[in-house]
């Protein structure tokens, strides 16, 4: 009788820790509460939706590039690499491009020049927001004074002086051309920079930022040094 | 003795393991089972200790008052009153007078004992 009632007793309290042990689970795991209201899920929505047709645009893209190289024959597959080879030449920067942009000139202010102020080059890290700054447009291409900035660019203080790929910045003034991938993204670029704060920050150091209309066509030079690929290998040939 | 301790033991390893989580409108719903669920428990103990324990009466009352529970809390969720309150409530004071009765036995039988092993004595 009495081991009856204990394995009662066991099964009832193996169903109580039980219950206990989910409600302690439930209470406890939502540790960190989702405090975002409506409109900041709906800006990680549009974050995400964008991330999305992003790389379904990839996708067509390569799917395409696939597509080709199905299509030829051995003799054409040469000429399939050769075009793939000059996209990817492209991409790197390596090579010269003309398209719509604008052209901005940093120069030294009005107001320095009066008071007889000496003008002092532009500072890396002004010139690194300026390029942030940039960089919140997608597919854009520039040129800082004559040098490409690519994705292996850096913007650096060499003894004392700004250098962008390791060459001198000069003293203002100097130009920097920005290409887009289209007319419209010019004058959007335009608009946003005529509108931006960043011309407050240039003119605490005594600068001013000339932004041009935007052009038809902006002729932006190729990335001169040979690009160093140290962590790439290549893989050995298949059959 | 040890067996239903194995056994608690033994449930709350499950369901921490398991990882299992109910909905938090569920909540209250389960919070208010497991209460029951302790208030059978001691109450089956106390009946235990003072030898009026029924195995039926046990196990239909623990799973008749976990029912009766929940029904009481969904029924004030759909009513815009807080029944479960008066579950919570009624529970709560059988769980402390249960707890009293147990410890009041636990403490007669501990000094019978005592002055049992005392008369023992040469």
């Amino acid at each position: 009788m009495k081991k009856t009632i204990h394995w009662k007793f066991t099964l009832i309290l193996l169903l109580v820790g039980f219950m206990t042990a989910v409600q302690f689970n439930s209470m406890k795991n939502p540790e960190k509460r989702d405090t975002r209201d409506v409109w900041a899920i709906r800006q990680d929505l549009a974050t995400e939706k964008q991330i999305h047709s992003e790389m379904l645009s990839e996708i067509r893209e390569l799917d395409k590039t696939i597509l080709t190289y199905r299509s030829l024959n051995d003799e054409n597959t040469g000429r399939a690499l050769a075009q793939t080879v000059d996209k990817l030449h492209r991409q790197a920067g390596v090579t010269d491009i003309e398209g719509p942009g604008i052209v901005i000139k940093v120069e030294p202010s009005a107001e320095s020049a009066a008071l007889g102020i000496p003008i002092t080059g532009i500072s890396p890290e002004l010139l690194t927001r300026f390029v942030n700054e940039l960089n919140r447009f997608k597919g854009l291409i520039f040129e800082i004074d004559g040098k490409r900035y690519t994705i292996l660019s850096s913007i650096r203080d060499i003894n004392g002086m700004t250098t962008v790929n390791g060459l001198n910045v000069s003293t203002p003034p100097f130009t920097m051309k920005i290409v887009s991938p289209t007319f419209a993204d010019s004058e959007k670029l335009y608009s946003y920079l005529a509108a931006s704060t960043i011309h407050d920050d240039f003119y605490l150091d005594d600068l001013i930022l000339e932004v041009g209309k935007p052009k038809q066509a902006v002729e932006i030079r190729g990335y001169s040094d040979r690009i160093e690929n140290q962590f790439l290998k290549e893989l050995p040939k298949g059959e | 003795m040890w067996l239903p301790l194995l056994g608690l033991a033994l449930g709350v390893s499950l369901g921490l393991l398991s990882d299992i989580q109910i909905p938090q409108i569920y909540d209250n719903y389960l919070s208010i089972a497991v209460l029951a669920a302790l208030d059978t428990l001691f109450g089956g103990i106390r009946a235990y200790l003072q030898q009026v324990y029924d195995d039926k009466v046990f196990i239909s009352g623990f799973f008749f008052n976990i029912a009766l529970a929940a029904a009481l809390a969904f029924l004030g969720v759909h009513l815009g009153v807080d029944l479960y309150l008066a579950a919570i409530f009624a529970f709560g004071v059988r769980l402390f007078q249960n707890i009293a009765v147990i410890r009041r036995i636990m403490l007669v039988k501990w000094t019978e004992k005592g002055k049992v092993s005392n008369t023992n004595e040469p």
